[in-house]
């Protein structure tokens, strides 16, 4: 008898691949398929044109005042002579390296957790995240460091909608890893105040707490208490995102099976050990797409502080439309760029997770 | 009960009396009483549901029970949290699907326990993890981590790191059980090397071969209860009770 010889591999047929294949398969596969594509490439041909055109080829580029915009295409004048206050709001033109530092070291703080030598880097990046906002916030206001006090009227734009959703995201984040453990406590008392808080912030518009947190919160305060309207909006967004972030890490704890507690505990490991070691790495792998996804609204719910009348980037915007040096209806323009800077942030946002995400699948084989 | 094959030190390690649990209403374990001198090694053996992985799981307290007593090395069960640390350090345990931690690499899996446990420096925790990997024929696996392993590889890391915390006791839950045929041997001659070294074993098995081959005593359960107990020969060529011959015939003919 013949000895058992593997077959080798051989390449796919030729039909299954390359651009024409491609086309035959994705955009051709049937009568009524290929009619959609003709009407979709029709429709795109119409429309694309008209669009590069006003936004690009026809736009006026330079200048520093609306009567440089002569051309018939999109006023970009207006983002670049608006841009300091788009991004930094009113904050003294000569301090706002203080927002360019703080931006810096959250970018720092970012690489630091990916690139960090692994025995340190645990423990490193997590003190450096949690210390992230309280170094931030008094980089910009200044006292303790030292530095000319910026009064928090004076911060807005861009930069503040990213503060605000940092800050309160990492504050959260440990905040709402406890409410989702209490939310599984075996005792009464822990797991009703956990559900009952979970589910008020998540039943709740966010909208009303920022109202709340304006209006409502200062009652609470002893009398005589001043506590800043930023400050006070940022409990609120701490709050809220804790509700949902609860959510979030009660489906990944539901994830992690049976077993790896049981190995824990046979092992000897404590309570908190087993939770910090063995069940958090765990929870945050599988959550990682939905605190991604939580952050992200999050994010962009901070453009609803307008509404209680904190300068962010979409009420700055505003208020250059109502300029009267700019009165030549520049909207589609202001909520374009509006629209591009958070899409980037946000496309950001999602290709790192992805590479978060991978870093964290260990089930690969090599 | 029967006569044991090695009586060295002719100490009881696991006293249980009594032992009664229910999940909800279901009475799941009836009346068990089970004594394991030092050096002993005991396979269970039963049908599905017959509340034989409820026991050895009572041993180390992953599993609570209602009724009776269960003294492991000297120390009662209680509900007193820090027994049950302590006793978990010295009882082992194995299970049915590895449990090992996903995000750790094998050696972190094996020097989490010794480092976090025992206290001891991380250098000394990681020659004892060496010296296990060794033993259960993985050095170089250490830096993987355990979905790059097969099924077998990840057992034998799970024995390894039950091993690193220098246990008296080793539990055994149907450690073969999820593994493809062709890694049943390897875990297996594993475990058949820790018996001949004389650590104390309780093994919830349907490997009678390895029963036969170590066991000092085999068990039967049924239905939550102790029907029969052994030694291997007896057991296997001469079983007394008819629910015991029944399952026996059932497992030894296909």
């Amino acid at each position: 008898m013949d000895n058992y010889q593997p077959i080798p591999a051989r390449p796919a047929p030729v039909k299954t691949v390359g651009a024409v294949a491609w086309m035959r398969n994705n955009l051709f596969s049937s009568i009524p398929n290929s009619i959609v594509t003709i009407l979709i490439a029709t429709f795109l041909v119409q429309i694309i044109p008209p669009i590069v055109d006003w936004a690009i080829l026809s736009a006026n580029w330079t200048g520093t005042k609306e009567a440089d915009c002569t051309r018939d295409g999109a006023c970009w004048v207006f983002i670049n002579a608006w841009s300091q206050q788009f991004f930094y709001g009113s904050y003294p033109t000569e301090e706002i390296w203080r927002i360019n530092l703080m931006l810096v070291l959250l970018a720092l703080v970012m690489i630091a957790s990916f690139k960090l030598p692994k025995a340190i880097r645990m423990k490193a990046s997590i003190i450096a995240w949690l210390a992230l906002p309280f170094i931030g916030m008094a980089i910009l206001d200044g006292r303790l460091l030292g530095l000319p006090v910026v009064s928090t009227d004076l911060w807005g734009g861009f930069s503040l909608n990213v503060f605000m959703a940092a800050a309160s995201i990492i504050v959260a984040f440990p905040f709402s890893f406890l409410w989702a453990l209490g939310r599984r406590s075996d005792m009464p008392f822990i797991r009703s105040v956990s559900v009952i808080f979970i589910e008020f912030f998540r039943g709740v518009p966010v909208l009303s707490l920022f109202f709340m947190g304006s209006v409502m919160l200062p009652l609470f305060f002893a009398e005589g208490t001043n506590v800043d309207k930023l400050i006070r909006v940022w409990l609120v967004l701490i709050f809220f995102m804790s509700g949902y972030m609860a959510e979030v890490f009660r489906g990944g704890f539901q994830a992690v099976p049976a077993g790896q507690y049981e190995a824990a505990d046979s092992i000897g490991l404590s309570y908190w050990q087993k939770i910090l070691l063995i069940i958090l790495p765990q929870v945050i792998k599988v959550s990682m797409p939905n605190i991604l996804a939580t952050f992200v609204m999050l994010f962009k719910n901070t453009t609803f502080l307008l509404i209680i009348g904190i300068p962010e980037v979409v009420q700055t915007l505003q208020t250059a439309l109502s300029n009267s040096y700019w009165l030549g209806g520049h909207a589609v323009e202001g909520y374009l760029f509006v629209f591009f800077v958070f899409w980037a942030s946000c496309f950001g946002m999602s290709v790192m997770s992805r590479r978060i995400e991978r870093k964290l699948n260990t089930d690969k084989r090599d | 009960m029967s006569v044991v094959k090695s009586a060295a030190a002719a100490e009881d390690v696991i006293v249980i009396e009594n032992l009664n649990k229910w999940y909800g209403d279901f009475h799941v374990l009836r009346d068990i009483n089970l004594r394991v001198k030092k050096g002993e090694r005991i396979v269970i053996c039963g049908p599905s549901g017959s509340g034989k992985s409820t026991t050895i799981r009572c041993i180390n307290r992953l599993e609570e029970f209602q009724e009776g007593s269960l003294v492991v090395d000297g120390v009662e069960m209680i509900d007193d949290v820090k027994n049950i640390e302590s006793i978990r350090r010295d009882v082992g345990m194995v299970f049915q699907h590895f449990n090992l931690f996903p995000h750790l690499t094998i050696l972190e899996n094996l020097t989490l326990g010794p480092i976090w446990v025992q206290k001891k420096p991380k250098a000394e925790a990681e020659a004892i993890a060496m010296k296990y990997l060794e033993r259960v024929k993985i050095p170089d696996q250490a830096d993987k981590y355990p979905g790059q392993l097969s099924g077998g590889q990840q057992q034998r890391v799970a024995i390894a790191r039950s091993l690193c915390m220098n246990p008296n006791i080793m539990l055994f839950d149907e450690p073969t059980s999820a593994l493809d045929p062709e890694m049943i041997k390897e875990v297996l001659d594993v475990m058949v090397e820790l018996a001949e070294d004389g650590m104390t074993m309780l093994c919830v098995t349907h490997e009678m071969g390895f029963a036969r081959k170590v066991a000092d005593r085999v068990i039967f359960m049924d239905a939550g209860q102790i029907v029969e107990e052994n030694e291997p020969e007896e057991f296997f060529n001469n079983p007394q009770n008819e629910r015991t011959q029944l399952f026996l015939s059932q497992i030894l003919n296909h």
